[in-house]
C-alpha cells in the first residue's frame, strides 16, 4: 500500500474520510426528511449540488499556496465585516433574523464566511504581536476582533451563531496561553449572564462566585472592582439586549431552561425531536421509514433537527456512528493543533475545531435534550449551501496545512 | 504571546476531557432515550400520527309482531365543516347553498370551539344531492368542508307512532360530558320513547378507522393497510309487539281527534296498538330539529309532544264501575243477588246525585250494562275508601305502568291519607266518595293504565306488565334475545271475574251502553264511560276486550271532548279488535319459525 501511504502523507485521510462519511449521511437523512414534502421537494438536489460544489471548493483550498492563509486574514476578515453591516441593511429577514444575503437566484449567510474570516485573522493577530497575551490591551484588542462581529450578529439578531463566535474566541484566546486570571476575566461575565437568565437567586449565587474567584486571585482592589462592575454591566446590557429582543427569541431562550413548558409552541420541536430520537430503539424504524420524520412532526427538520433523522430512522447505532465519525475528527483535529509547528497553523486548526464542535455540541445537545433549542446546522449534515461550503472550506485550509505541515520547523 | 503556556499539555488535555467528555454525555443520553426509555418513546409516537376515525354505527331497526318493518334507516349526507382546516370567508359561500342564515356557520364553530379544531362539526344534516353535487364541483375551493354519508331514521312505512317509537337527537354538551366514554360530539342519541329506552341496544357499536397524520392532522394513510380497522356493528333490532294492521287503522281513527288508545294482549302485556293523537311528524327529528320545528311543536294548543297515552291523566268515568264491582264482589260486600231500585238517583245528605237514566231494579249486572250510577253511588259507600283505594292499587291505578318508554304518569288514586292532607284526618266530607264511585273526582288515570285495567279482566286477573318489546335482534348472528315479560296475578277469584264480564259481555251484547259495536263474528265485552271535563265537553271513553271466551286484545281508548264513550270511543275500539283479530291473513305462527324468519327478514332487508 505504498501509493496510499503517499496519500496519507500528503492528504489528511483520518479528517477527510469522515468528513466525507458525514456528508453523504447528511444527503441520506435530508433525502429522507424531505422525502414526502412537497415544499421542500428541491431541497435534496440543491444540497447535492452544493456537496459536490463544496468538495471542489475544498480541494481548491487545500491546493492554495501556503502564504495565502497568511495574505488573506486581513482581507477575509475586513470582508466578513463589510458583508455582516451589509446584510444588516440589505438582509432578507428568515424566521426573524436578517441573516440572508441574495445574489439573484443564490443566497448566502454572511455570519457562516465571517467565521472563517475571524478564525485567520484573529489567529494572525495573536501570533505577530511581540507581547505576551496576559495585558489587558492585547486582550482587549483580541476580544474586539472576536466580538465586533458578535455584535452584529446579535443584531440580526442570530443568537446561535453569536455564541459560536463567543466559543471561537474564546478557544483561540484559551490556546494562544491566555492566564487563567484572564481567561476568567473573560469568562465571568458569560456565566454572570447565563445564571441572570436561571433567576436572581442564580445571578445572585454567579457575583458571589466572581467576589470569590476575584480574592483567589489576590488583584488589587481597583482591578478587583473594575472587573466585578464589568460583570455587573454585562449583565444589565444582556438583560437589555434581552428586551430588545423579538418575543418569539425570547420564548427561544425561556424554551431553552424549560422545553416542557410550551409544549405546543417553542418547545413543540424539542419534545418532538426526542420522541424521534427515542422510538428509534436500537437499530431505528429503518430508512424512510420513521414516522415522526416522514409525517412531517418536526417542522424543517432538514435543517437544525437532521440528527433526529438519523436517530428515528438508525436508531442507536446509527446516532452512535454519527457521534464517532465526529469524534474521530475532533481528536484528530486536536492533534494536528498540538503538532503543528507553526503557532498561526495550530490557532487556525484551534478555531476550526472550536467552530465545527461548538456546531456539533450544541445541534446535538438540542437534539437529544441536553442542550437549549438553539438554532444552529449540524455541520456536513444539516441542509444548507452556506453551512456546508464553510464547514468544507475549514477543512481545506486544515487539509492546506497539512500538506505544508513540514515547510515550518 | 506565551511561549510556555502556548497549546500546552494541560490546555491540550483540557480541551480533550470537554470533547470526549462531551460526547460521552452525548452517549449516555442516546442510551437513555434509545434503549432505556425506548417503550415510553415508542407508544408517544405512535399516539402522535395514529389517529381512530369513528364511524357511527346504523341503529337497529323496528320490526312489528310480525316482521313488519316499522321505522327503517336510510342513508343521508351530512356536511361538516374542519375548523382547523377552514376559512370563515367561505361562510358567504356555504350559507345560501345550505339553506342558512348568514353568521350561521360562525355561529355553530364559535359553540363548539371548546373542542378540538380537528374534530369536524356538522353543519348539515341530511343535505340534498344538489348540494353534494354543488361541494363535489368546488370541493378544491373549499378546504375544511367535506361530507360523509350517514344513516338517518327513516320513517316511511305507513306508521307514525310518534310518541311509542320517540325521537334522537344530537347528543347535547352536558349530556355529552357524563357519557364521553361512550359518546362523540355530533353523536346522535335516544331521546323519547323506544329510541331512549333502547339506546344501549340500538345504538350499536362505532366503527373505527385507523388513518395515519402528520403534525398538521393531515391524513396521509391508513395504517397498517386497515388491520386493526374495525367496521361499525348496526345495533340491535327491536321486534315490536306492535300489530302494523291495527296501528295503523288506530292511527287513522284518530285522525282530527284528540285523545290516546292502547291495545294489548292481555295474555302477555304485549302492546298491540298504541296511539297518542295529535301526533308529530317524526321526520322532523330525524335531521336537525330546526328551531321553527321546535317551536311550533311546543306553542301547539294540541300538545302534539305530549304523550297522551301514557302521561295525560283522565277521569275514568263509568268504566272505574268495574273495579268497585269487583271490590264489593270479591270482599263479600254484595253478592250477585244483591240489588238496589234506582229511581233516577240517589239522595246522600242534602246533595242529589243523579243517574242517567231510572233503571228500576238492578243487580250489579244489569247496573255494569246500563251504567246505572245510582247502584255505584250506594255501593262506595258500602265498599268504604280503604278498600276501594286497595282494589284500585290492586289493578295498577295510582302508580306507574312501567312500560318500556320513559315518560309516564302515575295518576292519582285518592286515599284516607291523601284526603286527610287536604281536610284533616277522618274529616273529608262523604260526598266525595259518591263521586268516586262512578269515576269522577279527585281520581285520574292514564290510558295505559285503563288498557291494563282492561286486560286484567280479559285475563282473570294473570296478565303481565304493558310492553313494546318481544326481544331484540343481534345484528351480526341474527340471534333473537327474547325480552320476558313481567307477569303479576292481582288475586282476585275467577267467581268474581266472571260476574263482572258478564256485565261487559252485555254493554255490548244485550241491551248495553255500546250495543252500536256489536260485530257479528267477534263478541266483545267493554264498558264506556264519559269523564267529565271541567275544561269543556266530555271526554268519551272504552274499555274492552275480545274474543270473550278467548281474550286475544285488551284496549282502551279515549277521546277528548267527544262526549258519551259509545259515540267516539267505542267505534275506535271495534275498529282496531276487528283489525287485529281478522284483518291479518300472513300472522306468523310464533312458536314455530318465528326466529328463523324473522333472521332471513332481516338479511333481506338490509
Amino acid at each position: 500500500m505504498k501509493v496510499s501511504y503517499k496519500l496519507q502523507d500528503k492528504f489528511d485521510l483520518v479528517i477527510f474520510i469522515p468528513v466525507i462519511f458525514l456528508v453523504i449521511i447528511g444527503l441520506m437523512a435530508i433525502f429522507s426528511a424531505t422525502y414526502n414534502q412537497s415544499l421542500a421537494s428541491g431541497n435534496f438536489q440543491k444540497q447535492l449540488i452544493a456537496a459536490v460544489f463544496s468538495v471542489l471548493i475544498l480541494l481548491i483550498v487545500y491546493f492554495l499556496p501556503p502564504v495565502s492563509l497568511r495574505e488573506l486574514a486581513l482581507p477575509s476578515y475586513l470582508l466578513s465585516i463589510f458583508f455582516l453591516i451589509v446584510v444588516l441593511v440589505l438582509g432578507r429577514t428568515v424566521y426573524g433574523s436578517k441573516s440572508w444575503l441574495n445574489f439573484g437566484p443564490l443566497g448566502f449567510q454572511p455570519s457562516e464566511f465571517a467565521k472563517v474570516g475571524v478564525v485567520l485573522f484573529m489567529s494572525h493577530w495573536l501570533t505577530n504581536k511581540k507581547d505576551d497575551i496576559n495585558n489587558v490591551k492585547d486582550i482587549g484588542v483580541a476580544l474586539l476582533i472576536g466580538f465586533l462581529p458578535v455584535a452584529l450578529i446579535l443584531l440580526e439578531p442570530d443568537m446561535g451563531t453569536a455564541i459560536v463566535f463567543v466559543i471561537i474566541t474564546i478557544s483561540i484566546l484559551f490556546w494562544s496561553g491566555i492566564s487563567l486570571f484572564a481567561m476568567f476575566v473573560v469568562l465571568s461575565p458569560a456565566i454572570v449572564i447565563f445564571a441572570s437568565l436561571l433567576g436572581t437567586f442564580f445571578f445572585i449565587l454567579s457575583l458571589a462566585f466572581v467576589v470569590i474567584c476575584l480574592v483567589f486571585f489576590k488583584r488589587d482592589l481597583f482591578n478587583s472592582i473594575t472587573i466585578f462592575v464589568a460583570n455587573l454591566a454585562s449583565s444589565y446590557f444582556f438583560s437589555y439586549i434581552y428586551k430588545i429582543l423579538k418575543p418569539h427569541q425570547q420564548k427561544r431562550i425561556e424554551t431553552f431552561l424549560n422545553p416542557n413548558a410550551d409544549p405546543l409552541g417553542s418547545g413543540y420541536n424539542a419534545i418532538q425531536a426526542k420522541v424521534a430520537i427515542g422510538s428509534g430503539g436500537i437499530f431505528g424504524k429503518g430508512y424512510l421509514q420513521g414516522n415522526q420524520t416522514q409525517l412531517r412532526f418536526i417542522p424543517e427538520q432538514w435543517t437544525d433537527f437532521i440528527y433526529c433523522v438519523i436517530g428515528e430512522e438508525f436508531g442507536f447505532i446509527g446516532s452512535i456512528v454519527i457521534i464517532i465519525l465526529f469524534l474521530i475528527l475532533f481528536l484528530r483535529l486536536l492533534k494536528l493543533a498540538s503538532n503543528a509547528k507553526d503557532k498561526y497553523h495550530a490557532l487556525i486548526i484551534i478555531g476550526v475545531l472550536s467552530i465545527i464542535f461548538s456546531h456539533f455540541a450544541i445541534n446535538i445537545g438540542m437534539n437529544v435534550g441536553v442542550t437549549p433549542v438553539i438554532g444552529l446546522p449540524l455541520p456536513f449534515l444539516s441542509y444548507g449551501g452556506s453551512s456546508l461550503m464553510v464547514n468544507m472550506i475549514l477543512i481545506g485550509i486544515v487539509l492546506n496545512i497539512y500538506r505544508n505541515r513540514k515547510m515550518y520547523t | 504571546m506565551n511561549d510556555s503556556l502556548f497549546g500546552s499539555a494541560t490546555r491540550k488535555n483540557i480541551i480533550y476531557f470537554v470533547i470526549v467528555g462531551f460526547c460521552f454525555i452525548l452517549i449516555l443520553q442516546l442510551f437513555s432515550m434509545q434503549i432505556l426509555e425506548h417503550p415510553e418513546y415508542a407508544v408517544k409516537s405512535e399516539e402522535n400520527s395514529i389517529k381512530p376515525v369513528y364511524q357511527t354505527a346504523p341503529r337497529g331497526v323496528f320490526y312489528d309482531r310480525n316482521g313488519n318493518i316499522l321505522v327503517g334507516n336510510k342513508p343521508s349526507f351530512t356536511i361538516r365543516i374542519t375548523p382547523a382546516d377552514y376559512n370563515n370567508r367561505l361562510d358567504k359561500y356555504i350559507e345560501p347553498v345550505i339553506g342558512v342564515n348568514p353568521g350561521f356557520i360562525s355561529k355553530l364553530l364559535k359553540e363548539n370551539s371548546s373542542y378540538s379544531k380537528y374534530i369536524p362539526i356538522k353543519i348539515k344534516k341530511d343535505a340534498d344531492f344538489k348540494i353534494i353535487a354543488w361541494y363535489e364541483e368546488n370541493a378544491s375551493n373549499l378546504p375544511g368542508v367535506d361530507y360523509v354519508i350517514e344513516t338517518q331514521r327513516d320513517y316511511s312505512f305507513g306508521v307514525s307512532g310518534s310518541h311509542m317509537f320517540g325521537y334522537t337527537k344530537e347528543i347535547g354538551i352536558d349530556l355529552l360530558r357524563q357519557k364521553k366514554k361512550e359518546y362523540d360530539m355530533g353523536d346522535n342519541i335516544g331521546y323519547s320513547g323506544l329510541e331512549k329506552t333502547y339506546e344501549k341496544f340500538l345504538k350499536g357499536i362505532k366503527g373505527i378507522r385507523y388513518i395515519i397524520v402528520n403534525a398538521q392532522q393531515k391524513t396521509i394513510g391508513s395504517y397498517n393497510n386497515g388491520i386493526n380497522d374495525k367496521s361499525a356493528i348496526k345495533g340491535y333490532d327491536l321486534i315490536l309487539s306492535i300489530d302494523k294492521n291495527a296501528q295503523e287503522v288506530a292511527e287513522k281513527s284518530f285522525e282530527g281527534k284528540r285523545g290516546a288508545l292502547v291495545a294489548l294482549d292481555p295474555n302477555n302485556g304485549e302492546i298491540l296498538a298504541f296511539v297518542s293523537s295529535p301526533q308529530f311528524d317524526l321526520s322532523d327529528f330525524a335531521t336537525v330539529t330546526s328551531t321553527e320545528v321546535w317551536n311550533r311543536l311546543n306553542n301547539d294548543p294540541d300538545k302534539p309532544l305530549f304523550n297522551r297515552a301514557t302521561m295525560s291523566i283522565y277521569s275514568p268515568g263509568s268504566t272505574y264501575k268495574l273495579l268497585a264491582a269487583t271490590a264489593a264482589l270479591e270482599e263479600g260486600i254484595i253478592t250477585p243477588d244483591y240489588k238496589i231500585t234506582c229511581q233516577g238517583g240517589f239522595q246522600f245528605g242534602d246533595r242529589f246525585f243523579k243517574c242517567l237514566h231510572v233503571h228500576g231494579t238492578v243487580n250489579v249486572i244489569t247496573a255494569i250494562e246500563k251504567s246505572c250510577n245510582t247502584f255505584f253511588y250506594q255501593l262506595i259507600l258500602k265498599i268504604g275508601l280503604k278498600k276501594w283505594a286497595e282494589y284500585s292499587h290492586k289493578f295498577g291505578f295510582g302508580m306507574k305502568t312501567g312500560v318500556d318508554i320513559p315518560e309516564e304518569s302515575k295518576g292519582l288514586v285518592p286515599d284516607e291519607e291523601y284526603y286527610d292532607k287536604i281536610f284533616g284526618k277522618g274529616r273529608f266530607p262523604k260526598g266525595i266518595l259518591v263521586s268516586l264511585g262512578i269515576g269522577q273526582g279527585e281520581l285520574s288515570v292514564t290510558p295505559i293504565q285503563l288498557a291494563q285495567y282492561a286486560a286484567i279482566f280479559a285475563s282473570y286477573g294473570k296478565t303481565a306488565k304493558p310492553h313494546f318489546v318481544k326481544g331484540l335482534i343481534k345484528s351480526v348472528t341474527h340471534e333473537f334475545i327474547p325480552i320476558t315479560p313481567e307477569y303479576f296475578d292481582v288475586g282476585v277469584s275467577k267467581k268474581t271475574f266472571d260476574i263482572v264480564r258478564e256485565g261487559m259481555y252485555d254493554v255490548v251484547n244485550r241491551a248495553g251502553t255500546a250495543t252500536n259495536i256489536r260485530l257479528p263474528n267477534i263478541e266483545i265485552a267493554g264498558k264506556t264511560g264519559t269523564a267529565q271535563n271541567p275544561h269543556g265537553k266530555e271526554h268519551s271513553i272504552f274499555i274492552g276486550f275480545a274474543p270473550f271466551n278467548n281474550p286475544k286484545i285488551a284496549i282502551a281508548v279515549v277521546v277528548e271532548n267527544a262526549g258519551y264513550g259509545s259515540t267516539a270511543a267505542a267505534p275506535i275500539a271495534r275498529d282496531v279488535i276487528k283489525a287485529y283479530l281478522e284483518g291479518n291473513s300472513k300472522k306468523v305462527n310464533e312458536n314455530e319459525t318465528y326466529r328463523q324468519l324473522l333472521s332471513n327478514l332481516i338479511i333481506n332487508k338490509n
